[in-house]
């Protein structure tokens, strides 16, 4: 809401400059967005009188002027064509400042002196218009300052009204909030006008649905002269709170609600066939709207019809039809009332909001009509010469009353923790428009209804704490009865993120959105599960429908993007959550709703939720869990990771370090400490170089390189890639210890060289060799060698075997224990022995 | 020439070579040639049978004081060089200590997760729990439970993804207060950090982002221990000299509610064109509030013996705040030039 504060100044009296308004308001009330100026803001603008007006003779586009300013008479010289002898205009002098910085000074234009400046409506801050010098009324007297006909500079305040605040969307309410933390008084204008027009009940007035409905006046003011503009002081109060003077009609509408915060609507009479209809849109009802644009509505919308056709869609914008124009001279006044929440949804559904709707779709007070309606009487009046009718049609099933609201004393120290006294919670909340009665040991407020807002105990206390001022407020720390800490699973993660990053790699938070390409990208099977795909349906770009059942297409995006800043490559990685659609089964699909919108409590009105719930649906409490959820979609968080191009470039003494299979298994390795691997087929990895993680049966994830053909669906041509992404819950970066014996005599170390068939894993022999002798302590891989010193088909594998005994062990010993592991290798993997 | 004379004319000889040896070879090769098993004097030695009886033991005595010191002053000299040949053998290896080392690259922690668990950790430190919850959430405990039914206005505060009807991704963290509040009994002190979304996205609002939301509920908690508590970790945070401020503010789940400014911590309110609060004097930190009796009532805790407090504060604006970042954008998009800033 923009608050002009001269207009502000109608009604409450203060001198505090802007930015100490702007505390006052933050603190006590609501935040302040900025503050505007308009006009000058400095200096003396006076009412002059052209008296020549001819061309520049050295410029095309200038004229050059004598204006009298009473005092004396000056040459000024401007670009605007629309002077004429006679024509009464604002100068500013020299030496004044305008709002858009310049500081005017005498000036030579194109060899001629000017002395000030002629102005425009945007230069005095009346409006947008900046297409002539503006022509004041003949009743401005020459000489005189303009601002003894209205402000010539204005500040603004942008106030941020809270929703819950629908009474701070008028400067009248404002007004009173600001009394309130001054602790001062303020007045509204008690509106005057004649009656005696044409009957508003030549037309009908028929509210058919109520609920949408609650208030609705309709009012006739007719004999209006046709074209009136608005004058000048209500023009630049309305261009100051930041809306579009139009017309004088339109105009006096709009003052109003910017003044109550009660939209109004005019349609011209002679345009209403038979009266006014407040009903639901028929399905499918199209409107022709003042924006040009044709909306379709449906019947949960409210429209505003004469006995023929629509006129407006309730609270949001008007159809051209009976709209007033520069000939309407006799006007139908509506102000109503209308249920929030429909306002609020018709507004979405069509993607229109105006000033009304946001206003409209915050519930205002029924009771609102009567002072505006009387308030846009009057200056219909006024402005236009239009008479009133004595009649007002009015819908007004249910009025509303105040209310009353008890606040306990006591109960308001034990919220605000700071004593406040009955005196002060009196006068506070009567500045706020409350009658308040004092019980013994606590107060009774009788609510005004247009603080809606204000029902409980609980509303009361914070209204007054706000306006007391929350430093009052001690400092204190509670008495924490509870032991705090990480879980298991958290410190988990975080030693996991810790490992991650002691590792090398960057940590990315990346966004969980992710188009279609990225399924195809990575080549999944159309029967893929991770093509279940949960999709937002109000996504922000079509690139950012899906929620990512994967960590590794964000991460490779991420990639590609460094890549192309011409970055060299990296590691980084994420743990993020990953999502899957899993569809509700048919008959689950009530209760699922239900627990959606309603909770548990819902669900046990639906006694038969507990009963007939198949197992694998979960209410989502834990979340975590691979269990579906009600609604209808998996999470699960993950940890994975991209190691793209040049890792890292080489030094003096060290080369370039780029990633492949081993560098990216050695992480995972470090992080699921008894990780199996066996070879995987995934579309999006190396055929030959990819493995799954298990951990026993349980299947952790999967680490390789990318399939060449991967890393170019994701534009990273020419970089080796290699990832691995796993479920958090099988990593153990750093599993609990367990002491074991060992004993102090040498070990013994023997080198054993192996050929092999070049199919045989690797892995299995080291599987199969341990436990093989209860002697051998550890086996280590030292050199692998295929070439022509071993015949094709095979290769060479040379392992260290350390033998630790109790005792120290005696070389028989130990070849006895060699040739046992040799004797089982061979005939289980046909290793023979090389060069012994 | 007699023998004695003889043996002490090599004793000089060999003293003189040792003097004059340069290195640990040339030592050596003294020792061959006056005590190795043909150098004259092991020849004397040897034939001193052959000397009449009476000479004998003179001589015998005279090579063996000779070979001993000889073997003595060699000792010496050779100990001597071969420290002094060390020394110049490690000179020669001497490297040139700037270049760099064989690199163990240190790397990044996302600026926004420093926050968090620096966040987390103080309240840990005061008693604090840490809860959890679905990032896909449904309607009921992203709005409802939290006082924010259908068509309520504050709905469209925050532009909510929807998934699905009544499924939507969460807006904030506070529907974990919920779960939190619904699974167990008061006392609860918990503080849940996680992602959010909104349908948002411009140099300052990112359609995805962090929240810090804690919550305590207890017999006797006041807005007091609200301010003391943010208090105490905005200088746990920004160091001991800032100072908070609350200023009311409206939220549906909490009553009052409150916005919480902390001091800047760079120029205190007296730079005008201060870098980090821009002139301001007072950085935002988020929302916070007693949790409005509704609340309360709806996870079935009563709000005549309970009263709580929530709040929230978003980890990416401290971490923008605290480490001079100027655009929120930066933080997802996994750029390595500002991930490896961290």
């Amino acid at each position: 809401m923009r608050v002009p504060l001269t207009w502000l100044k109608d009604y409450v009296d203060f001198d505090v400059p802007a930015g100490r308004l702007v505390e006052l308001f933050s603190l006590h009330s609501q935040e302040v967005d900025g503050v505007y100026r308009l006009g000058v803001l400095d200096g003396e603008v006076v009412v002059g009188e052209v008296q020549e007006f001819e061309r520049h003779p050295n410029a095309e586009r200038l004229f050059v002027s004598k204006v009298d300013l009473g005092v004396e008479i000056v040459q000024i010289v401007a670009g605007a064509s629309n002077l004429y002898p006679g024509a009464r205009v604002p100068v500013v002098l020299p030496g004044s400042l305008l709002a858009d910085g310049r500081k005017l000074k005498k000036a030579r234009l194109r060899g001629l002196d000017s002395y000030g400046m002629m102005m425009s409506e945007r230069e005095l801050g009346i409006s947008q218009s900046h297409e002539g010098i503006l022509i004041l009324e003949d009743s401005c007297e020459v000489g005189r300052p303009l601002t003894d006909y209205f402000p010539i500079g204005e500040t603004v305040l942008d106030i941020d009204v809270m929703p819950n605040r629908p009474d701070l969307w008028g400067v009248i309410g404002v007004a009173r909030e600001l009394a309130a933390i001054l602790r001062t008084d303020f007045r509204v204008p008690e509106p005057q006008f004649d009656t005696g027009g044409a009957p508003t009940g030549e037309y009908g007035l028929r509210v058919e649905v109520d609920e949408l409905c609650p208030r609705y006046d309709l009012r006739r003011v007719s004999g209006l002269n046709p074209g009136t503009t608005a004058p000048i002081w209500m023009r630049r109060r309305i261009h100051a709170a930041g809306m579009r003077p139009v017309s004088g009609i339109v105009d006096a509408t709009n003052y109003v609600m910017l003044e109550t915060g009660q939209p109004i609507h005019a349609f011209d009479a002679q345009k209403v066939r038979g009266g006014i209809v407040v009903r639901r849109a028929h399905a499918g009802e199209q409107l022709t709207l003042l924006d040009g644009s044709v909306r379709t509505l449906d019947e949960q919308m409210l429209v505003i019809a004469d006995e023929e056709r629509g006129l407006v869609i309730a609270g949001v914008m008007g159809a051209e039809y009976a709209e007033v124009d520069g000939r309407t001279s006799d006007v139908l006044v509506e102000v109503a009332t209308f249920s929030g929440r429909n306002i609020l949804e018709t507004s979405q559904k069509l993607g229109l909001r105006t000033d009304a709707s946001g206003r409209f779709e915050r519930g205002l007070d029924p009771n609102m009509v009567d002072y505006s309606l009387d308030r846009v009487s009057q200056f219909l009046t006024t402005l236009a010469a239009g008479r009133v009718a004595l009649d007002t049609l009015s819908h007004n099933p249910h009025p509303v009353q105040p209310w009353d609201v008890p606040l306990r004393l006591k109960r308001a120290e034990n919220l605000l923790g700071v004593a406040v006294r009955e005196e002060e919670v009196a006068e506070r909340l009567t500045s706020l428009g409350c009658r308040v009665q004092r019980e013994s040991d606590h107060v009774v407020a009788t609510v005004p209804t247009f603080r809606r807002d204000l029902t409980r105990e609980v509303d009361l206390i914070e209204e007054v704490g706000r306006l007391i001022g929350l430093d009052r407020v001690p400092e204190e720390l509670p008495a924490v009865t509870t032991v705090g800490g990480l879980s298991t699973e958290q410190q988990k993660v975080r030693l996991l993120r810790r490992v991650l990053v002691d590792i090398g790699l960057a940590e990315a938070v990346l966004y969980p959105f992710g188009p279609d390409r990225w399924a195809d990208g990575l080549m999944l099977n159309p029967e893929d599960k991770r093509r279940r795909l949960a999709r937002v349906k109000n996504p922000l770009s079509a690139e950012q429908t899906n929620l990512r059942s994967m960590l590794l297409p964000g991460l490779l995006d991420a990639a590609a993007r460094n890549k192309a800043f011409s970055s060299h490559g990296g590691a980084f990685f994420e743990i993020g959550r990953v999502f899957a659609h899993n569809s509700i089964p048919q008959e689950m699909e009530e209760i699922a709703l239900t627990y959606r919108l309603q909770g548990e409590k819902g669900l046990e009105d639906l006694h038969a939720a507990s009963a007939e719930a198949p197992t694998g649906i979960t209410n989502g409490v834990e979340g975590l869990e691979n269990l579906t959820p009600f609604s209808g979609v998996e999470e699960a968080l993950r940890v994975g990771a991209v190691m793209a191009g040049t890792v890292r470039p080489g030094g003096w003494n060290v080369p370039p370090f780029k990633a492949g299979f081993f560098d990216i298994k050695g992480i995972v390795e470090r992080l699921v400490p008894r990780a199996t691997f066996n070879p995987i087929q995934e579309p999006f990895l190396h055929p030959g170089r990819a493995a799954e993680v298990r951990v026993g049966d349980v299947n952790v994830g999967w680490v390789g390189e990318l399939h060449p053909r991967a890393v170019e669906n994701f534009t990273l041509e020419d970089w080796p890639v290699a990832a691995f992404e796993l479920d958090l819950k099988l990593c153990d970066p750093d599993p609990t210890p367990h002491f074991r014996e060992f004993v102090s005599v040498p070990a013994v170390m023997m080198d054993l060289a192996l050929i092999l068939d070049s199919r045989v894993p690797i892995g299995d022999i080291l599987e199969s060799a341990d436990g093989l002798s209860p002697l051998l302590a550890d086996i280590r891989i030292f050199d692998m060698y295929t070439g022509p010193q071993v015949p094709e088909g095979k290769k060479s594998v040379a392992f260290t075997l350390t033998f630790q005994g109790e005792q120290t062990l005696t070389d028989e010993e130990v070849k006895q224990e060699l040739d046992k592991i040799i004797s089982h290798l061979s005939a289980r993997f046909g290793a023979l022995v090389r060069g012994v | 020439m007699t023998a004695i004379s003889r043996i002490e004319e090599l004793k000089a000889e060999a003293l003189t070579a040792l003097t004059e040896a340069r290195s640990t070879a040339e030592v050596e090769q003294v020792r061959v040639r006056y005590l190795g098993r043909s150098a004259q004097l092991t020849e004397i030695k040897k034939n001193i049978r052959q000397l009449p009886q009476e000479e004998r033991p003179v001589v015998g005595e005279a090579a063996n004081l000779a070979s001993r010191k000889i073997e003595e002053v060699l000792q010496s000299r050779l100990a001597e060089l071969s420290t002094a040949e060390r020394e110049a053998r490690l000179r020669a290896e001497a490297v040139d200590v700037t270049l760099p080392g064989i690199p163990f690259p240190k790397g990044n922690m996302h600026p926004s997760q420093r926050v968090i668990d620096d966040v987390v950790d103080f309240f840990i430190g005061l008693g604090y729990r840490v809860a959890e919850g679905p990032e896909v959430e449904t309607d009921y405990y992203n709005f409802t439970a939290l006082n924010i039914p259908p068509g309520h206005p504050a709905r469209g505060m925050q532009d909510t993804f929807f998934l699905d009807e009544g499924v939507v991704l969460r807006t904030h963290t506070s529907p974990v207060q919920v779960r939190t509040m619904l699974t167990h009994e008061p006392p609860v002190y918990v503080i849940c950090p996680g992602r959010v979304y909104r349908r948002d996205s411009d140099p300052t609002h990112t359609p995805m982002f962090n929240q810090i939301e804690g919550l305590a509920v207890d017999k006797g908690l006041t807005l007091a221990h609200l301010k003391g508590t943010l208090t105490a970790m905005a200088r746990h945070v920004f160091g001991e000299k800032v100072r908070l401020r609350l200023r009311p503010s409206y939220f549906q789940f909490t009553e009052p509610s409150v916005e919480q400014d902390v001091s800047c911590f760079l120029c205190d309110g007296k730079d005008p064109h201060c870098r980090i609060c821009k002139g301001a004097g007072w950085l935002e930190m988020g929302g916070a509030g007693m949790v409005d009796p509704a609340v309360l009532e709806e996870v079935g805790y009563d709000p005549e013996v309970y009263t709580g407090f929530a709040f929230g504060m978003g980890p990416d604006r401290m971490a923008m705040v605290q480490y001079g970042v100027p655009d929120l954008r930066l933080f997802f998009e996994g750029d390595l030039r500002f991930l490896r800033q961290f």
